[in-house]
C-alpha cells in the first residue's frame, strides 16, 4: 500500500463515476475500483438508455427527486462531456378507460414530483407524434429523453480520469476494515488500498460491500431484464420510447430507440438471487415479441441484431416490496463511508444527482478544497458517420486514418478505434472499442471488423494473442498462432 | 455388394450407386458390376477409385516472415491416399517461408513419393522495411 | 471540397464479382473503369477460402480461392484496367454519384454505370436470437476462417457447429486439419444446407456427425463458451422439450445462412427482392434505379464461384451496351417464383432476348420439373432426377421460347403430384 488516497469510490459503474467526476471538482486524491476490465460491465450498459421524466416514483422519495434533477441536467452534462442525448420525448399508450384513469393519476404524481412537461393528448396528437404506434391515447412526457448510457458512463470516467481520479480495474474488493486511526483498508484481488472516506457504489454489489462496511441488514435481489435489438433500419419509426400503462410493480414492456437509431424491446422485468448470469431465455424472447407487436407492429424477426440482458439491483424489504434509493453516511457504525444502496431505475438518469446528493452529506461532515483546475469538459472521439461528407473529407486530410474504414456497418474508422483504445482510462478489451466507437455493433455483429481490431488491441497494448480478452476475465478469443515460424524446421527452397 | 457414394468430383455432388464384387483377401481390385445414378463418366472413375484407393487433396497455410501477411496458403497439386493426410498436414506444418513468396511456388516436391506436390496458393509480398509485422 | 471525376463504369468491390466485371466490361470496349475495393488487395472472399474446388466451369481444373481469384487479377492487370485499394465506398446517390473514402482523401465519382458488387454477409447468432449468455467463443464459420487462414489465430479447440451451409462445413475439415475437434455438425432442416459432396469430404471423411432437424437451444459461459444445449427440432423447427442434450465445447461456429450485402443499394434506392434479399433486376442485370446493375453474391447466394463470375460476365455486356447507347431494352414482364421455388430472378424481361433463369427450390425434390409459364402456357421445362435448394438451379430460354406478353411463372412439378 504506497498511497493513503482522501477517497476510493467502489464501482464504476454510472453512479460511481458520477461520484468520481463530481468529486474531482475538489482538490481530492481519487481512487476508483472496479471489479470487471472496464467501466459499465454491467447494468449501467445493460439497460434501455431512457433518460426518465420523473412521474413513475412515489412523490417524496429520493427516486422521484433526484430522477427530476437528472434529467434537468442531462443537457448540459451532454455538451460537457460529448456523449448523445436527445431530448426526444416519451409516450406511455393506453386504449381503455381504466388506462386512461391510471395514466391521469400517473401524471399528476409526476407533477407533485416536479416533474414537467407532462399532458395527456388524444389519438390525432399520438400519430402525429409516433405514426407507427397502436393505442388511443398517451400520456405524453416532453422532457424525457435517450441517451447512450455506455458513452454516458465513459464520458464521466474519462472526465474523472482527466481530472485526476485514478481508476484500477481487475479490483475486485474482498475485504474491507477499518484501522484504529480511521483510515479504511480495501482489500482487493490486486492488492490494498487505504483512504480516508469510502464511496459504495457497487451496484449489484452493494449489498456485500454494504456488509462489508458493517452496514448490514440490506436485502438486495436482481431485477433481470431481457431484451431484443432491432436493425437501425427501422429507428425513424419509433421517434420517441414508447411504453405501455404501468401497473404499480412493473413498467410494462417498451419499445424504445436508442441514440444510434436501433430500436429496443424490453424489458421482461423478472426478479432473480443471481446477480451475474446475464442469460437470455427463449420464453422472454418470444414474450418481448408478442408483447411489442401489439403497440408496435412493424417487429419483424428478420430485423434481430442481438439480444441482451441487464440485472437491476433492488433493495427490498422484508414484505419483498422494493425500497426507495438508500444514500446514507451512518457515522457511529461505519464513518467516512457514503453507502448507496438499490440504485436501480432511474439511477442512470439520476447519476449525477445521487453523486452530488452522496457528496453534500460528505460536505456536511468534512470541508473539501475546490480543485482550479477541474475542466468540466470531455470531447469525444469524432463520429466519422455523423459528419457531412465535406468535414469527412477534412478529418482526412487532418489524419489519414479516417480515411481507414474498419467497421461497414456503423462506418468506424481507424482513427477512431486508435482513440479508443488510447482512452485516458486504458483499454483492456475488445468491448471497450465496442462501446465506445459502435464498432461490432451493427448488423453484422463484427464479422467484418473484429479480425482488424482484436489485431489493432494486440498492436496498441503489445500483447500475445492469447492474452487478447473480448470482455470479461478468461474470455479469450484465441487458444494461439496457427502456424509459427520459429516452430519450423524446413525453410521453402525458392 | 452394394453401396452408396455421393460423387465429390464436381459440385453436381451425384448419388451414385454401385454393385461390386469385393477384392479377394490377398490382392486384386474389386470388381464393378454396375454403377447408376452418375451424371458423367467421371462418376464411375470416382467410385471405381473409393474402392481401390480412396484419395483426398487437402489446403492449409505455411508461416511467412517478413511478409504483408503472416500465412501463405498451400495445397496439393494432386490428391494422395486418405490415410496419408494427416501425415502430409505434419510435414507441411515443418515448413516456412521468407517473404516474398509467388504463388505457385513448390513447397514440397512429390510428397511422401506419392506423385503430388505442395505449391503456396497466395502470393505474399514483402513488408516495407517500416511496416508491421506479425 | 470533394474532388469530383468521371468514369463510365464503377464497381463497387473487387471480389470475385467485381473482377469479372471488369473484365468483361474492358472485353465489350469499355475502358473508362473503376474498381474500388476496401481491403488492401483485390479478391474478396476468395482470399480467405483457401480450400480447393474452385474453377471447374470456367477454367477446367481445380483451384483454390486465391488462386481462382488471381486469374481475375492477372487479367485486370494485363488489361490496365483501373482499380483503388484500401478504399471504402460511403455511398451511391440514385444518380450515380459514387463517394468514396481512403487514407488519401475522398473523391465523388460520377459514373455511366454502378455496378454493385459487394458480396454477402453472415447471418449472426443475433439475428437467430439463440438464448443464452453471451460468451466469447462463438463465431461465424466466415469469421473462424478469417483468423485461420489470413490472421494467423486459431480461435477453436472442442468444437460444435451450427448449421450445416458450406462454409461451415469447410470449416469442419480445416478445424480438423489444424488439430480442432469437430464433435458434431447440427442442422436445423431435415435436410444438408450445404452441398452434397462438402457432407462427404468435410464431414463424412473425418468422421465428423451430422444431426439434421436439431438446433442449438442454449449458449453457456460468462466468459469463454463452456457449452451448448442442443434440441431436435420438430417439423415447424420448434425445438421439441425433452430433448435437450449439453455438449461441452469452447467454441460454436454458425454456419446459418449469407444475405446479401445491400446498404448501399438501400441508400440508392434500389429496391430488394424478399426473396433473394438482393435486388429486383431486368434480365441485363440493371435494377429499379437507371444505370445501377448488381450481380453475384449481393444479387443472390451462389452455390460456386464460377457462377458468379459468369453471372458478372453477362451483366458486363449489357452494362456495357448501356454505357453506350444510354439505355437498353424495356423489361416490362415480370417473373415471379411458382410452387416449390424459393426464388427466381431476374424478375423482369423483355420478353424479345434470350434469358438466363436463376432459381432455387424451396426443399429436396425428387424426379421433378423445372417448368417456366407464360400467361399459362408452358414455355419451357427441364427434367430433373433430383433438386435441391443447396443448389442453385440455372435455365437458358431462347427468345423463340418467349413472348413479348404476359409474365413468366417458375415452378417446379414433381411426379407424383
Amino acid at each position: 500500500m504506497q498511497k493513503l488516497y482522501d477517497v476510493v469510490v467502489i464501482g464504476a459503474g454510472v453512479v460511481g463515476s458520477a461520484v468520481a467526476r463530481e468529486l474531482s471538482r475538489y482538490k481530492l486524491d481519487i481512487a476508483v475500483l472496479e471489479k470487471n476490465l472496464d467501466v459499465c460491465f454491467e447494468t449501467s450498459s445493460r439497460n434501455t438508455g431512457v433518460c426518465h421524466g420523473g412521474f413513475a416514483y412515489d412523490p417524496g422519495s429520493l427516486k422521484a427527486r433526484l430522477c427530476v434533477e437528472g434529467n434537468k441536467m442531462m443537457g448540459q452534462l451532454s455538451e460537457e462531456l460529448g456523449f448523445a442525448f436527445k431530448r426526444c420525448g416519451k409516450v406511455l399508450v393506453g386504449n381503455t378507460d381504466v388506462e386512461y384513469n391510471q395514466l391521469l393519476r400517473v401524471m399528476e404524481q409526476g407533477k407533485a414530483n416536479g416533474a414537467t412537461g407532462l399532458r395527456m393528448i388524444d389519438e390525432d396528437e399520438l400519430h402525429r407524434l409516433v405514426p407507427a404506434v397502436v393505442g388511443k391515447f398517451a400520456l405524453f412526457s416532453e422532457n424525457s429523453g435517450i441517451l447512450d448510457p455506455s458513452m454516458f458512463t465513459i464520458a464521466l470516467a474519462e472526465n474523472a480520469a482527466h481530472n485526476g481520479a485514478e481508476y484500477f480495474f481487475d479490483n475486485e474488493v474482498t475485504d474491507i476494515r477499518r484501522e484504529a486511526d480511521g483510515i479504511w483498508i480495501i482489500t482487493t484481488l490486486q492488492g490494498q488500498f487505504g483512504t480516508r472516506w469510502v464511496i459504495n457504489a457497487a451496484g449489484l454489489g452493494c449489498g456485500k460491500i454494504s456488509d462489508m462496511l458493517g452496514l448490514t441488514g440490506y436485502r438486495i435481489i436482481g431485477s433481470k431484464d431481457d431484451y431484443i435489438i432491432l436493425d437501425r433500419r427501422l429507428g425513424h419509426l419509433v421517434p420517441m420510447p414508447i411504453y405501455t400503462v404501468p401497473s404499480n410493480t412493473y413498467m410494462g414492456i417498451h419499445v424504445t430507440i436508442t441514440t444510434d437509431g436501433n430500436v429496443l424491446l424490453g424489458p421482461t422485468a423478472e426478479d432473480t438471487d443471481d446477480l451475474s448470469y446475464y442469460g437470455v431465455e427463449q420464453r422472454n424472447l418470444d414474450y418481448l415479441y408478442e408483447e411489442a407487436v401489439k403497440i408496435w407492429p412493424h417487429v419483424s424477426r428478420g430485423d434481430y441484431i442481438r439480444t441482451y440482458s441487464g440485472i437491476l439491483p433492488k433493495w427490498i424489504d422484508e414484505n419483498g416490496k422494493i425500497q426507495d434509493f438508500k444514500i446514507e453516511i451512518i457515522d457511529d457504525v461505519a464513518p467516512c463511508a457514503v453507502n448507496l444502496v438499490g440504485i436501480e431505475s432511474p439511477g442512470l438518469t439520476a447519476s449525477v444527482a445521487i453523486a452530488r446528493y452522496a457528496i453534500s452529506m460528505m460536505l456536511e461532515r468534512e470541508e473539501f478544497t475546490p480543485n482550479p483546475s477541474f475542466d468540466p469538459i470531455r470531447k469525444p472521439i469524432p463520429r466519422f458517420e455523423q459528419l457531412s461528407p465535406e468535414e469527412q473529407a477534412q478529418l482526412i486530410r487532418k489524419d489519414p486514418n479516417y480515411g481507414e474504414l474498419i467497421c461497414r456497418c456503423e462506418k468506424v474508422t481507424r482513427a477512431e478505434i486508435l482513440q479508443a483504445i488510447r482512452n485516458p482510462l486504458g483499454c483492456a478489451t475488445m468491448a471497450s472499442i465496442k462501446y465506445r466507437t459502435r464498432s461490432m455493433m451493427g448488423r453484422c455483429q463484427g464479422g467484418y471488423c473484429q479480425m482488424r481490431i482484436s489485431r489493432m488491441l494486440e498492436e496498441e497494448n503489445g500483447i500475445p494473442e492469447t492474452e487478447l480478452v473480448y470482455m470479461r476475465k478468461g474470455g479469450h478469443p484465441f487458444f494461439g498462432k496457427v502456424r509459427e515460424a520459429n516452430k519450423c524446421d524446413l525453410e521453402v527452397a525458392k | 455388394m452394394t453401396r452408396e457414394y455421393t460423387c465429390i468430383m464436381c459440385p453436381n455432388g451425384c448419388l451414385i450407386e454401385t454393385e461390386y464384387d469385393p477384392a479377394p483377401a490377398s490382392e486384386g481390385a474389386p470388381v464393378i458390376r454396375s454403377v447408376s445414378g452418375n451424371l458423367c463418366p467421371r462418376g464411375a472413375e470416382y467410385v471405381l477409385q473409393e474402392l481401390t484407393d480412396p484419395r483426398r487433396t487437402i489446403a492449409t497455410s505455411i508461416p511467412v516472415t517478413g511478409g504483408e501477411l503472416p500465412l501463405a496458403s498451400v495445397r496439393l497439386t494432386a490428391p494422395i491416399p486418405k490415410d496419408r493426410i494427416m501425415d502430409a498436414m505434419a510435414e507441411i506444418r515443418r515448413y516456412k517461408v521468407t517473404a516474398p513468396v509467388q504463388a505457385g511456388t513448390v513447397v514440397i516436391h512429390d510428397i511422401f513419393g506419392l506423385g503430388s506436390d505442395v505449391i503456396v496458393t497466395k502470393t505474399v509480398e514483402a513488408i516495407e522495411p517500416s511496416g508491421k509485422t506479425e | 471540397m470533394i474532388e469530383r471525376r468521371s468514369v463510365d463504369a464503377l464497381i463497387v468491390g473487387g471480389g470475385p464479382a467485381g473482377l469479372a466485371a471488369a473484365v468483361g466490361l474492358w472485353n465489350n470496349g469499355i475502358h473508362d473503369i473503376l474498381i474500388v475495393e476496401r481491403e488492401k488487395h483485390l479478391g474478396g472472399i476468395l482470399r480467405q477460402c483457401i480450400h480447393d474446388g474452385f474453377g471447374l466451369t470456367q477454367f477446367g481444373m481445380t483451384l483454390s480461392g486465391p488462386e481462382y481469384a488471381r486469374k481475375y487479377i492477372d487479367d485486370v492487370v494485363r488489361m490496365g484496367i483501373p482499380f483503388i485499394t484500401n478504399t471504402t465506398v460511403l455511398s451511391v446517390s440514385p444518380s450515380r454519384i459514387v463517394t468514396v473514402a481512403s487514407p488519401d482523401g475522398m473523391i465523388r465519382y460520377e459514373a455511366k454505370a454502378v455496378i454493385l458488387t459487394m458480396g454477402c454477409r453472415e447471418r449472426t447468432r443475433g439475428a437467430l436470437a439463440i438464448p443464452g449468455e453471451r460468451p466469447t467463443g462463438v463465431f461465424t464459420a466466415g469469421v473462424a476462417q478469417a483468423y485461420i487462414n489470413l490472421y494467423n489465430r486459431m480461435p477453436a479447440r472442442e468444437v460444435i457447429i451450427l448449421g450445416s451451409g458450406d462454409i461451415g462445413m469447410i470449416m469442419a475439415r480445416r478445424l480438423t486439419l489444424e488439430g480442432a475437434h469437430v464433435q458434431a455438425v447440427f442442422e436445423v432442416m431435415p435436410y444438408p444446407a450445404g452441398l452434397p459432396r462438402n457432407v462427404e469430404q468435410c464431414l463424412n471423411d473425418y468422421n465428423i456427425p451430422l444431426y439434421l432437424s436439431h438446433t442449438a437451444t442454449k449458449i453457456h459461459g460468462s466468459d469463454r463458451l463452456t457449452g451448448v444445449t442442443i434440441s431436435e427440432v420438430d417439423a415447424d423447427m420448434k425445438p421439441i422439450p425433452g430433448t435437450e442434450k449439453d455438449y461441452s465445447c469452447d467454441t460454436l461456429i454458425l454456419s446459418v445462412g449469407l444475405i446479401p450485402e445491400n446498404e448501399l443499394s438501400l441508400e440508392a434506392g434500389v429496391k430488394l427482392d424478399p426473396h433473394t434479399r438482393g435486388a429486383y433486376v431486368d434480365e441485363h442485370y440493371m435494377t429499379n434505379i437507371d444505370g445501377i446493375f448488381a450481380a453475384g453474391n449481393v444479387l443472390h447466394v451462389h452455390d460456386l464461384v464460377d457462377y458468379v463470375s459468369l453471372e458478372a460476365e453477362r451483366l458486363a455486356a449489357y452494362a456495357a451496351s448501356y454505357i453506350k447507347n444510354g439505355s437498353l431494352p424495356p423489361c416490362p414482364l415480370p417473373v415471379e417464383c411458382g410452387e416449390h421455388v424459393g426464388h427466381v430472378l431476374p424478375q423482369r424481361i423483355s420478353g424479345t432476348s434470350d434469358i438466363q433463369v436463376s432459381l432455387r427450390v424451396r426443399e429436396p425434390l425428387q424426379n421433378c420439373r423445372i417448368v417456366v409459364m407464360q400467361d399459362g402456357l408452358e414455355v419451357f421445362s427441364r427434367r430433373m432426377r433430383k433438386a435441391i435448394p443447396a443448389e442453385m438451379i440455372q435455365l437458358n430460354i431462347p427468345a423463340s421460347k418467349l413472348s413479348s406478353q404476359g409474365g413468366l411463372t417458375v415452378m417446379a412439378v414433381c411426379e407424383n403430384e
